[in-house]
Parts: structure tokens; C-alpha cells; sequence
């Protein structure tokens, strides 16, 4: 008998949309999220990854195939009704918006009419930025200012979690500080994140990645599965060496020269 | 929150309204007047310092509210060109000496004016089945000159009585204010100030991005049409009861988001009674200053405002609360 746990959170089936430059930019897109699974979005630029966080959110809609959310078409649920089960944070963010870092991350208690579980005050806590709860958010670094919009959408509470690039334009030790409360919050409250980035390195640390290219899946399963010196020419046009080191890990190496092939 | 601040706004405002009403070229006695004094007070002052109050509302909220739907600090509501639609089509009745409505003739040509330019707006600012910023601003700033350009010519080829009347209409002319006029000015001021203040949530979520704001649980294009609605009926009602009185819309929002914040739960109430007052001891001091002449409020809004706005601006980037 199957239970609430075993559905999909959300499934894309047969999804195709097209922009008014390319009118089948993704065909027959078909994948599911399940409870509790970290995902990471991996594809060059202009591949997709975007397009199919904005589609998974709602916030754009198919021209063909259909989107559910717990079994139910995704545009059929009530706006606030959506927003208490996807939450979705942008690529590109206005960063001098006039808010202070409270009054950014209470607003991802705007769908709820009784308050969740969690405080804005253990929303700035978990991304470390209790103590400037009252500054403006144009006088944090770029990395503060990209932990407090993950903390409003943490606080939004959904049990899925959309990201579009979270990592971008920040150091080493803010990727792995982000990455690793996302990790951490994910195991917690067993909520599920599908997250694009283009780092194929740091793609290794996820346990589940999805390889995209102009629109449509080349592979989806570990990183060691799916990376591969194949794969990576095929979606990014570019040569590497994957080695995996005494430790487990695995380390992708790029060509010296752009555009040169490397020979085995 | 700033409460201890907000307070202060709200009973400085406040203040200014009742002291308006006492203070003038004739001073009356709160509380022994003459039947002189009571017949200035309630025939001539309460109706002007009434409706004087509800421009500035209007006004501030207007300037608040599109400030955040068209994410532009330099937005006002004459932005839009809802102020020139109103001033074209009140001149257009000034100047042609058409009163078959009587008093009623300037405000309803303006509220008509300014409903036409509303529509207008409205209809070049949509694509894709939603009100985009930039194509709302870019055609309000469009309009805008069409229609001040028309009434410009209007006024330089006539030679009707009405042109002075009208020049002082265009910088804001709040002497002819009396009691007929308030019924209909509050309901549509009332009518978008609630909408406003009911919406402030959607208002500080499409500040943060459309992305952002649907996520969020809000649609977009309902939320900034219903704003764009409210700041319609705000300037439409605003222009027709006093001209075009400037500098409010655009200013008075920064000035309340220095003291508190740009929550626009605090911002839009505290911008409404900030611009209420702001108007109120800008038309005292118009029409006291070289009494018995009197100065336009919209001079002395800008006259005032500007140097003030400036200083705050040394102090602090107020842009950025």
C-alpha cells in the first residue's frame, strides 16, 4: 500500500515550453522529486535549469504536458495555498532593496495566516545573522545578503525547496556554509531542495544530481553516475578528466587549453 | 519597529491639521470665538484645511505605493501622467467657460481627465497579461507630456478669463476649497487608501522582485493592478479637488522611510498623515505669508520640501532606508 511518503512531491510529465525565440525550448520533459531528496540542477548556461525551476514553481506555465504537486496540478492550487508547499528563490536578486534583514526574512511568513512552527528569530539564527537582525540589508556583505533571502525562504516553511544558484558570486567558504545548512535542514525536517548550480565539483557533494542540456535530461543518479568525461562533453563542450582520489572522492579536471581535446 | 518615531509622526501630522485650522490670516480662538471667527472657521477653513488634509493623503500613499509596484525611487503619482490627463481636461473646461455642471464642473472634468489618462496608462502598460513596470512608467511619462503639451497650447492661445485661474490650478490652488466637493473627494481617497493598506504585504513583496513575490504566495498581476487602481482613484480625486500640487508623491514617502523603515505597513498610514500635514502647514504658510495674496500650496510644497529632502539626503541614502 502506497503512503503520503512514497508519492512524489512534485512531477513534471511531458513538459514542453517554448520562448518566443525558440518555441520548443523544452520538450517532453518528464521528472519527479521525491520526499526528502537534496537534488542538484547541473547544465551550461542557457541550458534550462532556470526554465525548469520557474516551471516547477508556477511561475511560469507549460504549453504542453502538466506539472502536480502531492498528486494535484500545480496551477489548480490557491496562490497562498502553493506557497505553504514550494517556496523558490531566484538567481538574480535585488540586492539593494530598502529592507532590514527582520523584515526581509518575516516575509516568509506572508502565506500563513497562523503562524508556522518556526520565528524569524530562528530563521536568522540558523544562517547566523541573529545579530544584525536590524541592520539594512544594502549594508551586508554579498554573502549576508544572500543568507538572509535563504532564511525567509527556509521560513517559508515548504517542504520544497527551489534554488537557483544560491552559490553564485560567493567565496569558497560561504558555498560550503551554505551548502552545508541546506544539507543540514534538508536531513532535519526531511524537507526536499532541487538546486541548480554550475560548479561540477561541487555537484559531488550532492548525493543525487540531474545533467541538463537545451532543455531536456542527459542523465540523473549519483555524481559518479552521472558525471562523466561523456557526459560533461556533451553538455558543456569542453574536455575533462575524472579521477577519483584514495579518499572516495571524486575530482574533475578541465583541459588546459579551451577547446582542446584531451587525449586517454 | 520604530514606534516611538511613528508616534511622533502621527501626532506632529495630526497637530499641524488642528492648528491649521485656527491659524491664517485671521487668527481664531479655539476656544472663544467670535460668530465671525465661526463663520470663517466652518464656511471657509475647515472645508479648505479638510480637503487640503486629503490631497496630502492622497498623495503620500499615491507616492508610496508606486514607488514600490514600479520599483523607482523617482516615481510619483504625476509619474504616471494621471496628474497632466487631469490638468488637460480641466483647463480644457476653464478655458472653453463650459459650466453646465456649476461648481462641480472643474473637479468632474479633472476626475473625467484623469480617469481617461488612468485608462490610457493602463492599456500601453500591459503585456503578457500583466501591468509591467517599465512600460507603465515609460508610457506615463509618455502621456504625461502629451497632455501637458496639449494644455500648454491650450493656455497660450487663449484669451479666455479662465487662464489665470487655470495657471494658478495647474501649481495647486486650494482657495475655491469648499464643503460640496469633500463627500466624493473622501470616498475615492478612503476607497484607495484601504485598498493600500490591505494590500501593504503584497506591496512589500513586489518590491522584493515578481519572482520573489509569487513565491511568496501573491500574484503579481492581480496585486499591481489592484495597486495601480488605488493610485488612480488617489490622484484622480486629488487633482480634481486642488490641481496639480507637486513634490508630495515623490518626497514624503523617503522622508517617513528615514524615520521608519520601508515596511510598508508603517510606510503607506505614516505617508498618508505625513503628507496630510505637509500640506496643511504648506497652504497656511501660502496663504498667510504675503496675505492677502496668496501663494500656490504647490510653490511652497516644493519651496520647503527640497532644501529638507536635500539635507536628509547629505545624511543619510534615504533610497536605501
Amino acid at each position: 500500500m502506497s503512503s503520503r511518503a512514497d508519492l512524489p512531491i512534485l512531477e513534471l510529465s511531458g513538459v514542453g515550453f517554448g520562448y518566443d525565440r525558440d518555441a520548443h525550448f523544452i520538450s517532453s520533459l518528464s521528472f519527479s522529486i521525491l520526499n526528502g531528496q537534496f537534488i542538484g540542477l547541473l547544465g551550461a548556461n542557457g541550458s534550462g535549469k532556470s526554465t525548469i525551476l520557474k516551471l516547477a514553481s508556477g511561475l511560469l506555465k507549460p504549453s504542453a504536458g502538466q506539472v502536480t504537486l502531492w498528486g494535484k496540478s500545480l496551477h489548480q492550487y490557491r496562490q497562498k495555498d502553493r506557497a505553504k508547499l514550494i517556496s523558490y528563490l531566484p538567481q538574480f536578486l535585488d540586492m539593494h532593496i530598502p529592507f532590514t534583514v527582520r523584515e526581509l526574512v518575516s516575509m516568509g511568513l506572508y502565506p500563513y495566516d497562523i503562524l508556522p512552527d518556526m520565528t524569524a528569530e530562528e530563521a536568522m539564527e540558523l544562517v547566523g545573522l541573529k545579530e544584525k537582525s536590524d541592520i539594512p540589508l544594502a549594508q551586508l556583505s554579498g554573502g549576508e545578503k544572500r543568507r538572509a533571502f535563504i532564511a525567509m525562504t527556509l521560513l517559508q516553511g515548504s517542504g520544497l525547496v527551489l534554488l537557483d544558484e544560491p552559490l553564485v558570486n560567493l567565496d569558497i567558504k560561504f558555498q560550503l556554509e551554505i551548502y552545508r545548512l541546506l544539507r543540514d535542514l534538508q536531513k532535519q525536517k526531511n524537507i526536499s531542495i532541487l538546486m541548480a548550480l554550475h560548479d561540477m565539483n561541487f555537484a559531488m557533494q550532492f548525493e543525487t544530481v540531474m545533467l541538463i542540456k537545451q532543455g531536456s535530461i542527459l542523465g540523473a543518479g549519483t555524481p559518479e553516475e552521472v558525471l562523466t568525461k561523456d557526459t560533461i562533453r556533451d553538455a558543456f563542450d569542453v574536455d575533462v578528466t575524472v579521477r577519483k582520489q584514495d579518499s572516495g572522492e571524486m575530482i574533475i579536471s578541465y583541459a588546459r587549453n579551451t577547446g582542446e581535446r584531451l587525449q586517454d | 519597529m520604530p514606534s516611538v518615531k511613528i508616534t511622533l509622526l502621527i501626532v506632529v501630522s495630526l497637530g499641524i491639521f488642528f492648528v491649521s485650522l485656527f491659524l491664517g490670516p485671521t487668527l481664531i480662538s479655539p476656544f472663544s470665538p467670535d460668530p465671525i471667527e465661526k463663520e470663517i472657521l466652518f464656511s471657509i477653513r475647515m472645508p479648505r484645511v479638510i480637503i487640503a488634509f486629503l490631497i496630502g493623503i492622497a498623495l503620500g500613499t499615491s507616492g508610496a505605493v508606486l514607488q514600490g509596484i514600479l520599483r523607482n525611487p523617482l516615481a510619483d503619482p504625476y509619474v504616471l501622467g494621471i496628474s497632466s490627463g487631469a490638468a488637460f481636461a480641466a483647463a480644457l473646461s476653464l478655458l472653453s467657460g463650459f459650466y453646465i455642471l456649476g461648481k462641480f464642473t472643474l473637479p468632474l472634468s479633472a476626475f473625467t481627465g484623469a480617469c481617461a489618462a488612468s485608462i490610457m496608462v493602463g492599456i500601453f502598460g500591459w503585456k503578457r497579461g500583466s501591468l509591467l513596470p517599465e512600460r507603465l512608467l515609460l508610457a506615463g511619462i509618455g502621456l504625461g507630456f502629451l497632455f501637458y503639451s496639449a494644455m500648454m497650447l491650450l493656455v497660450s492661445i487663449s484669451t479666455s478669463e479662465g487662464m489665470r485661474r487655470t495657471v494658478l490650478w495647474i501649481f495647486g490652488d486650494l482657495s475655491m476649497a469648499d464643503w460640496s466637493v469633500i463627500p466624493y473627494g473622501l470616498a475615492f481617497i478612503a476607497s484607495g487608501l484601504g485598498i493600500s493598506l490591505l494590500r501593504a504585504k503584497a506591496l512589500n513583496a513586489l518590491i522584493l522582485g515578481d519572482e520573489l513575490a509569487h513565491s511568496l504566495g501573491f500574484s503579481v498581476q492581480k496585486e499591481r493592478l489592484l495597486l495601480f487602481i488605488s493610485v488612480a482613484l488617489m490622484t484622480g480625486a486629488s487633482v480634481s479637488l486642488g490641481g496639480t500640487i507637486g513634490f508630495i508623491g515623490l518626497i514624503i514617502p523617503h522622508m517617513v522611510r528615514f524615520f521608519v523603515g520601508a515596511n510598508s505597513r508603517y510606510v503607506i498610514p505614516v505617508s498618508a498623515l505625513c503628507g496630510g500635514g505637509f500640506l496643511c502647514i504648506s497652504d497656511l504658510i501660502g496663504k498667510t505669508l504675503l496675505s492677502p495674496m496668496e501663494i500656490p500650496a504647490g510653490i511652497i510644497t516644493a519651496l520647503i520640501g527640497s532644501p529638507y529632502f536635500l539635507y536628509l539626503l547629505r545624511r543619510r541614502d534615504v533610497f536605501q532606508g
